[in-house]
């Protein structure tokens, strides 16, 4: 029976057409959009991807990694003091404005590294050597950065363009020099300032007037030791906040820096709420469209099914035709339009703006979510054809 | 058991059918009698709205009625669940409908093998059997064909191979011809006299049109919602108010 319920349903195009797209609109907006709410979140920990380590100690009153409380440069001795640390290093993170050679203003990310064990520097230099930071007024500038911040000129067309940055350009910080010395590639966070690293002293420096500028500390520790247990000893010991460099957002680790960070976006941003609404808008449309179609594909096979009660189909048969069809132009439906959003996130990564992630879990939730229009679909049509008086097959 | 006993196929007795609350009822059916025997062709007629269709409905256990009882090759109906009644049709019946109601989306392969698949037959043995069935009804070579690619007269050819199929013993014809030309209507009558000849079913007809009253072993004439008389020969029949 249920080869014919396909039957059917193949048989009427227009109808499936109609149907596949509802279902596959809906999964696109819903599967789209929560994958780039995810790509916006996950810019909100960047510095934890970026500045790399395996503990992080704050200020017990920190929050999440942008909101940095900056602590004493002696909580570094005593961190350091404290029994399974191999060894500790400062980091200093602020938001600072720079101004650029032809008076432009720029608001970026100052990130202040150890200049002995470089704890925190950037992974991938492009241009550069991480070393030369220990030369006098250097700093290294993201690839981003180097483009937003790049020197006006008037190309041949006479149209003005932006030539990035480039090694040996100079900028200000607090009217303190600047000269690069590398570009790095790193991921670019949701404050949107680009990150411009320096050594932990230079940026002293550069912050003017700052009485702490400590405002984290990296932490590795001894072989045998796990952060967690790190953490455990920091916090006894110190009173201070010691977090965990895990990212991953599922996890239910109370001490990741990342998750704490973007959880406290999540309850202290409208993001959630502007993102949802388009998601909820998805699933609207979605049972709107699909429960309409489907209903009216019941309603013209009204007469059919109530042939077939007649001549013998107990409503079970007839609920799990039903189901077989809506379940299975939900599978179709969800398929094209998860690949339609890999699609576009593709491109999206590539341009790079929005941010998009598309975690297993979102293609879960959508096909849940997919096979829960489906199964509402279904059911309208199932309590429309129970309805029908078998009876009624003799009445012309 | 006497043998009349024996030849009896179906057997409504005392029905009474009405439709509506107490103040806007219509009466259906009242005190209606009726039989049929076994290899038998029996048509219902009689004028728009005396109940022909009414009976037909609880003949086949769509309609279940206030008073009176029905026997359908020794099965009692009244009393029967919704889900009996509805396993008694899959086995018992056959119905070949006035606007044939094939799906249209189906082949006329399909469309047949309906039937044997609620029955819950294997697919393998369903096909087979909807083979030997649409040779019957000369269909052969149709059977990838769908309905509106087919005349009037193809469509309730499959319509009739669809109600015979699993090989019922009541066959239940519903204006079978009310929409074909009379040779169409007349092959398509010769064809359910054919298939239908059997000790073992019966064949339950109702129509208006009297170009196929010769097809009948009996008529019984229907008025004011019961039978008013049953005849042998239509030519006995006054069909001026049919």
């Amino acid at each position: 029976m249920y080869r014919l319920a396909l039957n059917m349903l193949f048989g009427d195009r227009a109808k499936l057409a109609m149907l596949l797209c509802g279902l596959a609109f809906s999964a696109l907006l819903m599967a789209q959009q929560s994958s780039v709410f995810f790509g916006i979140m996950s810019w909100t920990y960047t510095p934890m991807v970026n500045i790399r380590a395996q503990v992080w100690v704050s200020d017990p009153m920190v929050e999440q990694v942008n909101d940095a409380k900056p602590l004493r440069d002696t909580d570094l001795g005593r961190v350091r003091s404290v029994d399974g640390v191999a060894w500790a290093a400062p980091l200093h993170t602020s938001f600072v404005q720079a101004r650029m050679e032809d008076g432009n203003f720029k608001l970026i990310t100052l990130v202040g590294i150890d200049a002995d064990t470089f704890a925190g520097a950037p992974a991938v230099l492009t241009q550069g050597r991480i070393e030369d930071l220990r030369l006098p007024d250097t700093v290294i500038v993201d690839e981003w950065g180097a483009a937003l911040m790049g020197r006006m000129t008037v190309g041949p067309d006479g149209k003005p363009r932006s030539i990035p940055l480039q090694v040996g350009d100079t900028f200000e910080i607090n009217d303190i020099q600047a000269r690069i010395v590398g570009i790095c590639k790193v991921k670019r966070a949701f404050t949107g300032g680009p990150f411009v690293y320096t050594t932990y002293d230079r940026a002293k420096g550069y912050t003017l007037g700052a009485r702490r500028t400590l405002s984290f500390m990296l932490v590795e520790p001894q072989k045998g030791v796990t952060p967690a247990e790190l953490c455990d000893r920091i916090e006894r010991d110190t009173g201070l906040k010691a977090w965990t460099a895990d990212t991953v957002i599922w996890s239910w680790g109370e001490r990741s820096l990342a998750r704490n960070t973007f959880w406290w976006f999540w309850t202290n941003t409208g993001i959630p709420f502007s993102f949802g609404t388009a998601v909820l808008l998805g699933l609207f449309v979605g049972i709107a469209i699909s429960g309409q179609t489907f209903y009216s594909f019941v309603l013209e096979n009204l007469k059919y099914f109530a042939a077939i009660k007649a001549m013998g189909a107990g409503m079970g048969v007839i609920a799990r035709m039903l189901f077989v069809q809506a379940f299975t132009a939900g599978l179709i439906g969800f398929g094209l339009g998860a690949g339609m959003a890999q699609g576009i996130g593709r491109v999206m990564i590539e341009k790079g703006m929005p941010p998009f992630v598309m975690y297993p879990q979102i293609l879960w939730a959508t096909f849940a979510l997919v096979l829960g229009i489906s199964f509402v679909s279904a059911l309208i049509g199932i309590i429309k054809v129970s309805r029908v008086d078998a009876a009624s097959v003799f009445r012309g | 058991m006497s043998h009349l006993a024996h030849t009896v196929a179906l057997r409504a007795s005392g029905v009474d059918m009405f439709f509506g609350t107490q103040e806007n009822q219509v009466v259906a059916l009242r005190q209606a009698d009726f039989e049929a025997r076994r290899g038998e062709l029996i048509m219902l007629v009689g004028p728009s709205g005396c109940g022909k269709t009414t009976l037909l409905s609880v003949i086949a256990g769509t309609l279940t009625p206030q008073a009176g009882s029905v026997e359908v090759f020794g099965q009692r109906l009244d009393g029967l669940g919704q889900e009996e009644l509805t396993a008694f049709r899959r086995k018992h019946l056959g119905f070949v409908f006035q606007s044939f109601n094939l799906i249209p989306t189906l082949t006329v392969m399909e469309n047949v093998m309906v039937t044997l698949l609620i029955q819950g037959r294997p697919y393998d043995e369903a096909h087979a059997r909807t083979l030997a069935i649409i040779d019957k009804v000369g269909l052969k070579g149709r059977e990838e064909s769908r309905p509106n690619a087919l005349s009037g007269g193809q469509q309730q050819r499959v319509a009739i191979a669809r109600a015979l199929v699993h090989e019922p013993p009541l066959l239940i014809c519903d204006e079978p011809t009310s929409a074909l030309d009379k040779d169409t209507g007349g092959h398509i009558m010769q064809l359910v006299r054919d298939l239908s000849r059997s000790p073992e079913r019966c064949v339950v007809v109702v129509t208006h049109d009297h170009r196929i009253f010769r097809f009948a072993d009996r008529i019984a004439e229907m008025e004011d919602g019961r039978i008013s008389r049953v005849v042998d020969d239509p030519k006995l029949l006054d069909t001026t108010h049919l």
